[in-house]
């Protein structure tokens, strides 16, 4: 650095800034200061630098606009918001239901072998198996099983309500078809509720019970959806 | 005692209110809550958390961007570098510092948004369109003495390449150290070093054309 020809001292900057910051070892930034004391470009260079450094030091950390709170807030909400709450149709509680009969229905069926015996059912009770388990984890599982089904079945009741509504407005023809295509879908409850009593220690019967559920539950936001023109399977016009 | 930090003032009363939301231990001041807590009160999904955290940390994070995407687009940029803190913090497993992690993804956002953009370039000294682009910019406010410098050398860096500007952002106007700078970069100190005297000499290049001397700058 002594020898260099002061008219190359601009080649220097990064130099020069290593300098400033103390990142040069010992030998080669004495050299520097040795050559800055006989070169005014270097010393004018050394000055610019640690002032640009003590000016940026300087400058302010900006405030956000308001809006920015709330924009990330409203995201995030999005975001914690459980997956199946973007199913809801028809006020909410009718996917939801069934997701979470499905998750639970998943839980059980990892649970089976050590399911205890089960308690009575109720007549015209919703739930197929609910049984009394010693184990915490499972009697949590199957509270939470209970709860879903509950919610389900209110969420079946109020499609059935907005139906009610809504069938007056179809023809004869449609409505008949419906009601055809609603008792299958029943008769497909029943029996998969019966088959899941019958073999509590298995998961198939409740498998098959949540997806008759979903069925019905499908079907019916369909039909409340899209009319009595409404065909299963047909894409959404 | 009451809630009293640097930022009250500018935080308004919905942060005071959120920050006393937290559950404090007891005896612990309520602006004394250290990163840990509030990074515990947060996985905890406590109320008012995660509005404490953004107002300690939204300057920080609203500066980077800014000056790394432009004003155009900073909040956008803020915004989803909080949604991505928020999203991870509770795989967070404080292995770095909150502020050096919260940096880390700011810059990933504020990096991938000008990826994306990359057909509307913001400007660099490399670009043509440098100059008419800045001057296009909405002046912040009218300015006199110091603050005519503050601008002309927020001007200057905004015509930085990208890498240069965000590694001087992060030392010399955030103040981070190079090995925290590499952690956040995914690179070697000495590349962050390096880059820095290069973005200095870069800087003081363009500073230098605009007629701004060492004795303006240490006046200012």
């Amino acid at each position: 650095m002594a020898t260099r020809d002061p008219q190359d001292c601009r080649q220097s900057t990064t130099t020069l800034s290593a300098f400033v910051d103390g990142d040069l070892p010992a030998t080669e930034a004495q050299a520097v200061r040795a050559h800055a004391s006989a070169c005014p470009r270097c010393t004018i260079s050394i000055a610019e630098l640690a002032a640009m450094v003590t000016a940026a030091r300087r400058l302010e950390r900006p405030e956000p606009p308001p809006s920015l709170w709330p924009a990330v807030e409203g995201a995030m909400a999005r975001h914690d918001r459980p997956w199946w709450m973007s199913l809801r149709l028809f006020g909410g509680g009718a996917l939801a239901g069934a997701a979470a009969v499905s998750v639970v229905a998943l839980g059980l069926a990892s649970w089976r072998t050590h399911r205890a015996a089960p308690a009575a059912v109720a007549p015209g009770a919703a739930l197929a198996v609910v049984t009394v388990s010693a184990d915490p984890l499972l009697a949590e599982a199957e509270a939470e099983f209970a709860r879903a089904a509950t919610t389900y079945e209110r969420s079946i009741e109020k499609l059935r309500a907005l139906l009610a509504r809504e069938e007056p407005r179809w023809s004869p023809v449609e409505r008949a078809r419906c009601e055809e295509r609603l008792a299958q879908l029943d008769e497909a409850i029943a029996s998969s509720r019966e088959l899941a009593h019958r073999t509590p220690g298995d998961s198939v019967g409740n498998e098959q019970l949540f997806a008759a559920y979903q069925q019905k539950i499908t079907f019916l936001a369909e039909a409340v959806h899209r009319g009595g023109t409404f065909r299963e399977g047909e894409p959404p016009r | 005692m009451a809630v009293k930090s640097p930022h009250t003032t500018m935080v308004g009363v919905s942060a005071v209110r959120a920050i006393e939301g937290l559950l404090v231990p007891a005896g612990a001041t309520r602006a004394a809550l250290d990163d840990a807590e509030l990074i515990a009160a947060v996985k905890r999904s406590d109320p008012g958390s995660r509005e404490a955290l953004y107002h300690r940390y939204k300057r920080r994070v609203y500066g980077l961007a800014l000056r790394i995407v432009g004003p155009s687009d900073a909040e956008e940029v803020a915004q989803e570098a909080f949604i991505r803190i928020f999203r991870g913090l509770p795989k967070f497993r404080g292995d770095a510092a909150l502020s050096t992690w919260i940096y880390r993804l700011a810059v990933n956002a504020a990096l991938s948004h000008r990826t994306r953009r990359a057909g509307a370039r913001l400007p660099t000294v490399d670009d043509p369109q440098a100059d008419r682009t800045i001057e296009a910019q909405p002046a912040a406010e009218p300015v006199q003495g110091d603050a005519v410098l503050r601008a002309r050398l927020e001007r200057a860096l905004v015509r930085l390449p990208t890498g240069y500007r965000t590694v001087i952002v992060l030392h010399d106007v955030e103040g981070l150290e190079h090995e925290e700078i590499a952690s956040i970069l995914s690179c070697h100190v000495g590349t962050s070093k390096s880059q820095l005297h290069k973005a200095r000499a870069r800087l003081r290049e363009i500073l230098a054309a605009e007629g701004i001397t060492a004795s303006a700058l240490e006046s200012g």
